[in-house]
């Protein structure tokens, strides 16, 4: 058993790793982090948390509802620390499954990941009391600079496959032809279907001998310089025929989902406008990377002061513009509690996802993770940008715009741990005192 | 409605109290009942001694009699009071027992609405119940109504008050705690969760007194001890008492001897127990805010207790003695005065000064030398904290301590810590030093805050600062060459490829600290830059294999470029830098990452600002590598802007100098320096013309400050999109493509390119570019010159104060300089926060930002810094305007 492993038994179990082995965890951490882009692109099936705050007991719950790393591929969408009473426990196992894993583990950055937030919402204060000084909150605040400001989840299925009433592994089982198909399902955390929705379905399964959907294709958008700003689509609305004949399916081709904190920015119209910024620095007070997390949607239209004080509202017409200028299907955020666990906003343009359930010990919410289904159609093989430049999808073909389809999406949702699998929980005191 | 309200138990004894002039008067004990006559609810209550008087009747009125109570009788917990005659209950002992019935009534009370149907049964009508609590640890099955009292009375504000007083007045909680053990003994669970929510509800009446009361001697074990039993955990118990009752963990270097002292460092760390531990999954803010004040207080009281009581602080100085062999008792002590120096950082600012101040004098340097250079790294790091508290305190007064030392030829603090980071192999430590290097060797802080010391103190400061500001500088170069001495002895290395881990972490911290310093004050730093030739060295780690010390070079760079200054834009254009940085970009080119997109934003801070001498010089230089890059279109560009520049300068030569100043100056306004080549202005012309720099100022660190994006992009053209038909231009484009790129400029454009490019070389090259040549150089060699000036003179026009303005008003080059300076106060005022970059990114203003202002009022999570935001949003409306004007 590695070191590495060794540690991640340790923090399971809700005990601390000594100081030395955090600062090495954080220089493995760092390496593998500053090869990751922005926004880094990631493959279904895939499933997204939101935000944890150091709610450790509820980390562990999380992961018995939504599997186990590696089985499950996970994404998280920032907050990691603050508010709860176990952030450095919750942190570093989040960092050592990232370095063990770093495949199956995806760490975005959200707006506690900061220095002078942490300083003031617990992090700090339970760095200095868990170990004594703050070396370790300086070792975790370093990793923070590095984190990826947001994810592009690729290839992610139209259609969900129906959950049996036990069952949470998608098993290979076809779906009866029908002309509606899964679009989202709710389930508890006894993996109980609590509420599904379906769709028309899109004339896609049917001929899938031409079906060469291009999640990620090659930039050629220079051959067709008019269409970013008005798509000139030849065919009819809504009949996905393109003018073009290349036999691309016509149909329900899933968008990129975007992962990131908080939300849109003003400076940002294009995913790859992200990838200008030079994320390794402390979180702004203002500016692209601020706003991507800081911001929150709200029902207005266009741009809106932030009550925050950092970052922006925006509307559910920008949401729309982002999305089909970037061949999104979906963006999804965490940032603000919800009730719920999750909620989806704007006619499913945007989705906020809370994986803290009873948040701070007392607001008595409930928690949720969503869960991406691969796109087994095209033979499972996505062309993955993996880091390589050609992400933007968003400019292709936008006669196929029309029919980006949002992927179908599964929240399991889940309360916070049963009471007698965690001690009480609280934080740790100071050990001795002179005043 | 029903008839009958008797409890099964009979009748319930109650206490009456009558309400004159907002006095309570007791008239006496009696029973209690509740009827309904004449379909109307009342309550009687017949007295115990007399059974036949009658202490109490009144009618259960509806919504009228409720309303009217409200205000007579504002302590409602138990209140049940006709218009008439108002009683109140407070007595726990006699107390409603009818929640269900309270929370009608109290809704009603409130004027909201009439109690919904199920609310108005007959038990409306209030019974009193009197559990029988004290009487015997049997009569337990009276405890859930004392539970239900409690939560029902702490649900509205008179509720609280009423039990609150009572709580106080009863020392109820002294009553409680024995019931404690009692249970425990019983081992009756129920009774012993039920006491931790009764104890938990009164400590959320949120009450001083009863908050003092519980972390009393002789009353914490027994309320920690309920506690322990929380009913949502009902599996677990906790050891608050073993914590608590641990005498061990109070450590006395030197004995307190005063009693009271004695006893508020007890209840200090009982409150923050509570706090901390027992409390802090369901404190609420009031709560919170009541133990931290009171937290406060005690502190407050400690702390100038001992920087009073002389004879103690001499023996605690004295441990340090170094005839004195005992090192736990010296480790001892230096935690002592960190905890000290913990606590001193929460107090204002006078008594925090007076308690260091008398540190200082007997000895607390000397601790800080013990403890930095202790073998065992976590004293260090103790050590190091304590420096940092004194220097986050108040930096002026520990440079002139350390100031004093040099003259006073001792080693000064700073050779140590130097020494100490070079050698230092802690890397938490390590981190440690630099920061507080940074802090003391950054001599500008004190012409940062003449506001913030206004009245006697300033001025002092400021004499003893004017005295000394050669020396300062001199020490500067000084401690410079000894920092980075090890950053010079690269230039010896062949090779970065074997570099070892400790090297790594003490260039990365060397480059880190030279940025800050760079940033900071550019014209000090400049001798050591030159002399050491350090940029060249830097340069070199561009190369290094570990990516992240790639970083911090690139930050460098990035941070010099930012500068717009023509040093250390030369700098930048020797030494092949963005050769290094051009390979970068090729070598991580396929890939999305870090690296990678820092560099591209270098560029693109470059092409946005459209820094020319950086354009000239990197397209001409680079050309063929540029090329190769495709993938974004930065660099094309770059190349682009290039071309237009040639031509722009080949109308340039061709035109009256004069004429081309002043259109240059319209053309680039992001230079921010165009009237510095302009002399003979009277001083409030020359004032106007500043003020317009600051803005065009504000313009280039704002954007810095953005990130990457141009903001000024509203039409949505990605810089990253290829754009062959279209070119769309950003604001900066349009200023320089409209005005320069005449048909005629493009065909004259290609002979003129030879003789441009070599005198882009010679300014590239050599300091003092040649005024007559391109564009910018005229205004940027004023612009040094009068940096020069100012270098020298500007403690005088900071001194001046009417001629003195706000810092963001002021001449442009100074105005950076007053920004940063600014900027750096923030940052060090709040230790923690990432120096110079939440420094310069709070006080920047963007064009967005006006917006922020009327939200910092509904700010929930952001923290202060936030306000800063505000306030320049209105400076950058301003801006907006007069920008607006000149583009009109």
């Amino acid at each position: 058993m590695s070191d590495l492993d060794r540690a991640i038994e340790q923090l399971r179990a809700c005990r601390l790793i000594p100081e030395s082995q955090v600062r090495e965890l954080c220089y493995k951490a760092r390496e593998l982090l500053i090869e990751e882009g922005n926004v880094v692109s990631v493959d279904a099936p895939v499933t997204i948390c939101g935000d944890i705050h150091g709610q450790f007991h509820d980390l562990m719950e999380l992961f018995r509802v939504g599997g186990d790393v590696p089985d499950t591929n996970y994404l998280f969408m920032g907050d990691f620390v603050d508010r709860g009473f176990y952030s450095l426990e919750s942190f570093l196992l989040l960092l050592c499954l990232k370095v063990r894993y770093p495949d199956r583990m995806t760490l975005i950055r959200g707006n506690h990941e900061s220095r002078q937030i942490t300083t003031v919402y617990g992090f700090y204060d339970e760095c200095i009391r868990k170990y004594g000084s703050a070396n370790v909150w300086r070792y975790c605040c370093e990793v923070f600079d590095y984190l990826a400001l947001g994810a592009i989840v690729l290839g992610a299925s139209s259609e969900l496959e129906p959950t049996t009433s036990s069952a949470n592994d998608t098993t290979q089982s076809t779906m009866p032809i029908d002309d509606t198909e899964l679009e989202t399902e709710v389930l508890n955390s006894r993996g109980e279907v609590t509420m599904s929705t379906y769709r028309p379905r899109q004339r896609s399964s049917s001929d899938a001998s031409t079906d060469s959907r291009n999640i990620s294709p090659p930039r050629d958008i220079s051959a067709a310089p008019g269409q970013l700003g008005a798509p000139t689509r030849s065919g009819a609305p809504g009949t996905g025929a393109g003018g073009d004949s290349n036999g691309s399916a016509p149909g329900s081709r899933t968008g990129a989902v975007l992962c990131v904190h908080g939300g849109l920015s003003p400076l940002i119209d294009s995913v790859d406008k992200i990838r200008l910024i030079d994320r390794k620095q402390e979180v702004p007070h203002e500016g692209a990377m601020c706003d991507l997390l800081w911001s929150d949607p709200d029902e207005i239209e266009g741009w809106g002061l932030s009550p925050r004080g950092a970052g922006f509202l925006f509307g559910g017409d920008i949401v729309k513009q982002f999305n089909h200028l970037n061949g999104l299907s979906l963006v999804a955020r965490a940032h603000q509690l919800v009730m719920e666990g999750y909620k989806e906003m704007f006619d499913g343009g945007i989705v906020t996802v809370w994986s803290a359930p009873n948040y701070c010990y007392r607001c008595g919410n409930v928690a949720a993770i969503l869960e991406l289904g691969e796109d087994t159609s095209s033979g499972g093989t996505v062309a993955r940008s993996n880091g390589e430049y050609g992400r933007s999808n968003g400019v292709m073909g936008a006669d196929s715009l029309s029919t980006v389809v949002s992927p179908g999406r599964r929240y399991r949702v889940f309360e916070a741990a049963a009471q007698d699998t965690r001690g009480m929980p609280a934080k740790k005191p100071v050990a001795d005192y002179f005043l | 409605m029903a008839m009958e309200l008797q409890p099964p138990d009979g009748r319930k004894r109650v206490k009456v109290y009558e309400l004159r002039d907002n006095d309570w008067f007791d008239r006496g004990t009696g029973f209690c009942t509740g009827q309904v006559l004449d379909e109307i609810p009342r309550i009687f209550v017949e007295s115990e001694d007399e059974p036949n008087r009658v202490l109490l009747e009144t009618k259960i009125l509806k919504d009228d009699g409720y309303q009217k109570q409200q205000g007579f009788c504002p302590t409602a917990s138990a209140q049940l009071v006709s218009p008439t005659m108002k009683y109140v209950l407070t007595d726990l002992y006699h107390a409603i027992r009818d929640l269900d019935c309270m929370d009608g009534a109290e809704r009603h009370g409130y004027g909201a609405e009439l109690p919904r149907g199920r609310r108005m049964r007959g038990d409306l009508v209030r019974r009193f119940a009197l559990p029988t609590l004290l009487r015997g640890p049997r009569n337990w099955a009276t405890s859930p109504e004392i539970e239900q009292i409690v939560r029902a009375a702490s649900m509205t504000q008179p509720g609280r008050d009423a039990l609150s007083k009572f709580i106080i007045r009863d020392e109820y909680i002294g009553k409680l705690v024995p019931l404690v053990t009692m249970a425990e003994d019983l081992e009756s669970l129920i009774d012993l969760h039920r006491l931790c929510n009764i104890m938990k509800s009164l400590i959320l009446l949120n009450d001083n007194t009863i908050i003092e009361t519980v972390v009393a001697d002789q009353i914490i074990l027994g309320v920690v001890g309920a506690l322990e039993y929380d009913p949502e955990f009902p599996a677990l118990k906790a050891n608050h008492r073993q914590y608590l009752a641990d005498q061990s963990r109070y450590k006395e270097v030197v004995p307190i001897r005063d009693p009271l002292i004695r006893r508020k460092i007890r209840s200090t760390w009982r409150l923050q127990y509570l706090k901390d531990v027992v409390l802090a999954r369901i404190l609420d803010d009031p709560t919170f805010s009541v133990l931290n004040s009171l937290i406060f207080f005690n502190q407050m009281e400690i702390v100038n207790h001992i920087q009073a009581n002389a004879p103690f602080l001499r023996e605690l100085f004295s441990v340090f003695d170094p005839r004195n062999a005992d090192a736990k008792r010296k480790d001892d002590a230096v935690q002592f005065l960190h905890q000290c120096a913990a606590i001193a950082k929460n107090l204002q600012a006078p008594s925090r000064a007076q308690l260091f101040a008398n540190f200082i004098s007997h000895g607390l340097f000397a601790v800080i030398a013990f403890a930095v250079k202790h073998p065992n790294p976590a004293m260090r790091t103790t050590g190091i904290d304590i420096l940092v508290a004194l220097l986050d305190h108040d930096p002026v007064m520990m440079r002139g301590y350390m100031l004093k030392a040099v003259n006073e030829k001792k080693t000064p603090l700073t050779d140590t810590l130097i020494d100490l980071l070079h050698a230092e192999t802690d890397l938490g430590v390590k981190n440690q030093l630099a920061d507080a290097i940074k802090i003391l060797l950054d001599p500008q802080i004190p012409l940062q805050d003449p506001l913030g010391r206004a009245g006697p103190d300033y001025f002092k400061l400021r004499s003893s600062n004017l005295l000394s500001d050669a020396f300062v500088q001199q020490h500067f170069d000084e401690s410079s060459k000894r920092i980075f001495q090890p950053l010079k002895q690269l230039a010896d290395r062949e090779s970065l490829d074997d570099l070892t881990f400790q090297e790594v972490t003490l260039y990365a911290h060397l480059v880190d600290i030279l940025t800050f310093f760079v940033r900071q004050h550019l014209f000090r730093t400049r001798n050591s830059i030159q002399s050491e030739s350090l940029a060249p060295r830097v340069a070199q780690l561009l190369t290094a294999p570990q990516k992240h010390l790639k970083l911090v070079a690139l930050k460098f760079f990035r941070t010099l470029i930012s500068l717009q200054d023509t040093f250390y834009q030369a700098l930048m254009t020797r030494n092949n830098t963005f050769g290094l940085i051009l390979d970068i970009v090729l070598e991580t080119m396929p890939r999305d990452n870090l690296l990678n997109s820092a560099c591209l934003e270098l560029f693109e801070f470059i092409k946005r600002e459209n820094i020319k001498p950086f354009i000239l010089h990197v397209v001409e230089k680079y050309r063929e590598k540029l090329e190769q890059i495709t993938y974004v279109d930065t660099f094309q560009s770059l190349c682009i802007r290039f071309e237009q520049l040639q031509g722009y300068e080949a109308e340039a030569d061709s035109t009256l100098f004069s004429q081309e100043e002043a259109s240059s100056a319209r053309r680039i306004p992001l230079n921010g320096q165009r009237w510095q080549g302009v002399k003979g202005l009277d001083a409030d012309e020359e004032r106007y013309f500043e003020a317009g720099d600051d803005d065009d100022e504000d313009e280039w660190t704002t954007q810095d400050d953005r990130g990457s994006l141009a903001v000024g992009t509203p039409n949505g053209s990605s810089p990253l999109m290829v754009k062959p038909l279209v070119d769309y231009p950003d604001d900066d484009d349009d200023e320089d493509t409209m005005d320069t790129t005449k048909p005629d400029d493009v065909a004259n454009h290609a002979q003129s390119e030879p003789l441009s490019v070599a005198d882009v070389e010679e300014e590239a090259g050599s300091n003092p570019p040649s005024p007559a040549q391109t564009p910018p150089a005229p205004e940027r060699l004023a612009e040094k010159r009068r940096r020069d000036d100012e270098d020298e003179d500007e403690l005088v026009k900071l001194a001046a104060g009417p001629k003195r303005r706000s810092s963001t008003s002021s001449n442009s080059s100074a105005g950076i300089l007053n920004r940063k300076k600014n900027l750096s106060i923030g940052s060090t005022g709040s230790e923690k926060s990432a120096g110079n970059l939440s420094g310069i990114a709070s006080a920047a203003p963007k064009r967005i930002a006006i917006n922020l202002g009327p939200a910092k009022t509904a700010t929930t999570e952001a923290d202060k810094s936030c306000t800063e935001v505000s306030t320049d949003g209105n400076e950058k409306e301003n801006r907006d305007d007069s920008q607006g004007d000149e583009d009109g």
